[in-house]
């Protein structure tokens, strides 16, 4: 395969730019902070607030919309979504989180869950 | 190409689109981050607009989308996926004149990385949480990779079609 001067110049561009990927993964991750407030959100519109640092025992509730139905876990500092009849089960396979920064998140149900950290 | 052989093939590359995405859409998701997708019927959508034109593939695309949400029983998905075509179809008209035909993985890979810049958009815009934009490293690998290889692969297309 002839690589000219300019498809050089291409695949360097696009190698860096898969560098800044990785470093904002990396960056991601180390900007997190342990997890204080879960707020869940429907449809733009929060629907529930949680002090994960007062939750003794875990609990599991609901939340069912004309969307579909989520099943949502909450233990002390962390919070999950267990189960889901959404298509694909992204939301189920993020598991538990414990951080601040990427939230759990059901497309298809429009459901979010975003994690505050202390500040 | 005559006008009359366009429209059929316009057709044809519709349906084949709409195959690859019913049938893509049947493969799990190998990690758990929303939307990424290896993409693989944009590999017709590239070809399309190589072989037809800006108009035809607009169309083929379009065709491909309203199908492939009906198909996959989404249409509340439908909202992502013509922001991301639009996006990526925006690209893809305003390169190819300018990339030659092995270098159309370069083309490929900005659609990709325009289409999940738009589902992320989108997606934020109707959650309204601003926190999804967590998830751009990820989209971004994952566009160029799916990118490259689809423009890779067109590439290959078009050269064996181009042989009849």
């Amino acid at each position: 395969m002839k690589t000219n001067r300019q498809t050089k110049i291409w695949i360097l561009l696009f190698i860096l730019l898969l560098c800044l990927g990785a470093l904002g993964l990396v960056f991601a991750r180390s900007f997190s902070l342990p997890a204080v407030t879960a707020r869940i959100s429907v449809d733009g519109e929060c629907v529930k607030v949680i002090d994960l640092r007062a939750v003794t025992l875990p609990y599991e509730f609901e939340i069912s919309t004309a969307h579909g139905r989520n099943l949502v876990r909450v233990e002390h500092g962390r919070i999950a979504v267990i189960e889901s009849d959404c298509p694909e089960q992204i939301c189920v396979r993020q598991g538990y989180v414990q951080e601040s920064g990427v939230p759990i998140v059901c497309l298809p149900h429009r459901l979010v869950i975003e994690l505050e950290g202390d500040e | 190409m005559s006008r009359s052989k366009k429209l059929v093939l316009a057709a044809v590359l519709a349906a084949a689109a709409l195959g690859i995405y019913v049938l893509e859409s049947q493969i799990p998701s190998p990690l758990p981050v929303p939307g990424i997708k290896l993409g693989l019927a944009n590999i017709i959508t590239l070809t399309a607009m190589a072989l037809l034109g800006r108009k035809l593939s607009c169309a083929t695309l379009a065709l491909r989308l309203l199908l492939g949400s009906m198909f996959t029983g989404g249409f509340s998905a439908l909202l992502y996926s013509a922001a991301g075509g639009a996006a990526a179809f925006a690209v893809m008209a305003g390169l190819i004149g300018l990339f030659p035909e092995k270098r159309l993985w370069v083309i490929s890979a900005l659609a990709a990385i325009a289409h999940n810049a738009a589902q992320l958009v989108c997606a934020v815009l109707v959650t309204g949480t601003t926190g999804l934009f967590w998830y751009a490293p990820a989209l971004l690998i994952s566009a160029i990779l799916t990118g490259v290889f689809t423009g890779i692969a067109a590439t290959f297309l078009l050269r064996a079609l181009k042989k009849n």
